[in-house]
């Protein structure tokens, strides 16, 4: 009876760290290990220990793009939270705004449909009924105005900016909500204090709401870049599709370490730029949170 | 008078806005389901409106005959019970030990927990792969895709549950134990009740993940017959180009349909769920 009452409790993980460890930890250290071979479509089986070798062309050979891609991802990383931010704070403001009372709940379910849809679906329903070249809704109109068609997916900054435009239309949804949120939870005196002071539009934005919502928004904020840093389907689906390749020539780390091995089968190489990445991802994780665990000490 | 109308103007011209903005942002959405309902093949001329000229349901009677939509549907539903199933058996039992317990080696299980949630699933694909064609094979096996997707959403499960978890006071199970409940009857009788919204948002987004993952399953998965309904799509548009658009943008919003009814549901719940608590202090 009294062992009964005193379960230990690592049983109740053990389950759970049976699955992780075999089917996340035990790829992600077969992964470390292959980062260290030669293995690729000619030595399936019988690859080699190269040490160091793939880590190196990844850092140091230029040409063979893995830095490229990392600035590409760098950029479309601060483009789209730059971007994400500032339209989602203002439009959250004009939600907020006292003048609209009626419609305001209507407007936002609106604004949050993109997001309850199927984020691979939109994105094939944007290249097909939206980028598509010969039928798609953009051409379409520029043919009626008179104007060429373009190729919206073929060229590198035609390319990243339509993934752009729809990276926002995908996530902004969600940013929305949160800062919406985020200004709900604002006391109202203190803008009617700013007003009597003569405080105006802009030095309400720059004193009051944006130091006040920064700790509310703060850890959706570092969780959206991560995922942004992390895209794949849009840059994938859009350009990548081995079916269908606009040659527009971007490309994330993630998608890059995707190419390097299920189309190029440089498996060896892939992985080290898995690693590489995984690395990064830690760091990140770690500085973020213990960034935020000083902010709450504060 | 002319702050009154000053007030009216603005407020025009904000109904304006989000009118306009919102009509923009389902522009993609209407012109699908648009295009999915025409008969005629006006999609290529330049005339296009957002009403179809000659409305008809053959695109989505295409989708139920020509494409084994009905047979990736049920694979689909398999895999996500299953994972759901999977990944809350073990899923919960761990989370209420890091909530509750104390014992060597928690917290830095927790914060591996959280440093391999930040691990992109795609980048050990090849490893999975290789491990999963070796001596035991399990590649183009649903069992295969359910240990996959298990694993992801297990850590998910843990993290999210145990948060919420912490979140629950633990007089209640105290008075329990005092009245001689023994753990297993303190788990399933007060604090998985008192867990009910945060369970259904986990279960919720599990389904909804396995719903529409398309690379694992469209990589691992041969022959249309063992396809998930992502991976079939992903197919359905990979194949042909112009011709198939419209019998696409209806497979489309079908599959669409039930993941937006759960998002709409699990919605509620947050608001709801999360305010509603047990007991409070």
């Amino acid at each position: 009876m009294l062992n009964k009452k005193k379960v230990s409790p690592y049983l109740y993980i053990i389950p759970a760290f049976i699955v992780i460890g075999l089917i996340i930890v035990y790829p992600i250290m077969y992964t470390f290990y292959i980062s260290f071979t030669n293995m690729n479509i000619y030595h399936w089986f019988d690859f080699e220990i190269t040490g160091l070798s793939n880590y190196s062309k990844a850092l140091f050979v230029f040409d063979l793009g893995f830095i490229k891609a990392l600035l590409i991802t760098i950029i479309w990383t601060i483009v789209n939270m730059v971007l994400q931010l500032v339209i989602a704070y203002l439009i959250a403001n004009l939600l907020n705004n006292k003048l609209l009372k009626r419609g305001k709940n209507i407007y936002k379910m609106l604004l949050m449909v993109p997001w309850a849809i199927p984020g691979y679906v939109s994105i094939l329903l944007w290249k097909n009924g939206i980028f598509n070249v010969q039928f798609g809704l953009l051409n379409q109109w520029l043919n009626t105005l008179g104007f060429q068609s373009v190729q919206w997916l073929n060229q590198p900054v035609v390319a990243f900016t339509s993934m752009t435009v729809l990276n926002l239309w995908l996530a902004l949804p969600f940013m929305i909500m949160i800062m919406d949120g985020a200004l709900q939870s604002i006391d109202r005196s203190y803008y009617e204090v700013a007003q009597i002071e003569g405080a105006s539009k802009f030095e309400q934005s720059r004193y009051i709401t944006i130091p006040l919502i920064k700790s509310v928004i703060g850890p959706a904020v570092v969780i959206t870049a991560f995922t942004t840093f992390k895209q794949f389907d849009i840059v994938y689906l859009l350009t990548l599709q081995p079916a269908s390749r606009t040659g527009a020539g971007i490309h994330t780390i993630i998608t890059y370490a995707y190419e390097n091995a299920f189309i190029t089968s440089n498996y060896g190489y892939s992985s080290a730029i898995s690693i590489i990445i995984f690395i990064m991802l830690v760091s990140f994780t770690l500085l973020t949170s213990n960034d935020f665990r000083r902010k709450k000490h504060e | 008078m002319s702050k009154k109308n000053k007030e009216i103007l603005i407020k025009i011209l904000i109904h304006g806005f989000f009118i306009l903005f919102a009509f923009i942002t389902l522009i993609p959405i209407l012109y699908a389901v648009s295009v999915s309902f025409n008969g005629s093949n006006s999609i290529v001329s330049s005339d296009f409106s957002f009403i179809p000229k000659n409305l008809t349901f053959n695109n989505y009677l295409k989708v139920f005959k020509e494409e084994p939509l009905l047979t990736w549907a049920s694979n689909t539903l398999i895999l996500a019970i299953v994972t759901l199933l999977v990944s809350l058996s073990v899923g919960i039992p761990a989370a209420y030990a890091f909530s509750r317990k104390r014992f060597k080696g928690s917290k830095s299980l927790q914060k591996s927990l959280i440093l391999l949630n930040a691990f992109p699933s795609i980048l050990s694909m090849f490893a999975i792969w290789y491990l999963m064609s070796g001596p035991i094979p399990l590649v183009n096996t649903h069992i295969g895709l359910i240990l996959i997707y298990s694993g992801t959403m297990g850590i998910f499960t843990i993290i999210n549950l145990k948060g919420y978890f912490d979140t629950i006071p633990v007089a209640l199970e105290e008075a329990a134990r005092i009245d001689g409940a023994n753990e297993f009857q303190i788990v399933l009788k007060i604090l998985l009740p008192l867990s009910r919204p945060a369970i259904i948002v986990t279960g919720m987004m599990i389904v909804i993940f396995v719903w529409n993952e398309y690379i694992f399953s469209s990589t691992f998965m041969t022959g249309e017959e063992n396809y998930t309904l992502a991976g079939g799509l992903y197919g359905l548009q990979a194949g042909e180009m112009s011709g198939s658009w419209p019998v696409f943008a209806a497979a489309s919003i079908i599959i669409s349909i039930p993941v937006l009814i759960i998002f709409l549901k699990v919605q509620k719940y947050m608001t709801s769920g999360l305010t509603v608590g047990g007991v409070k202090e």
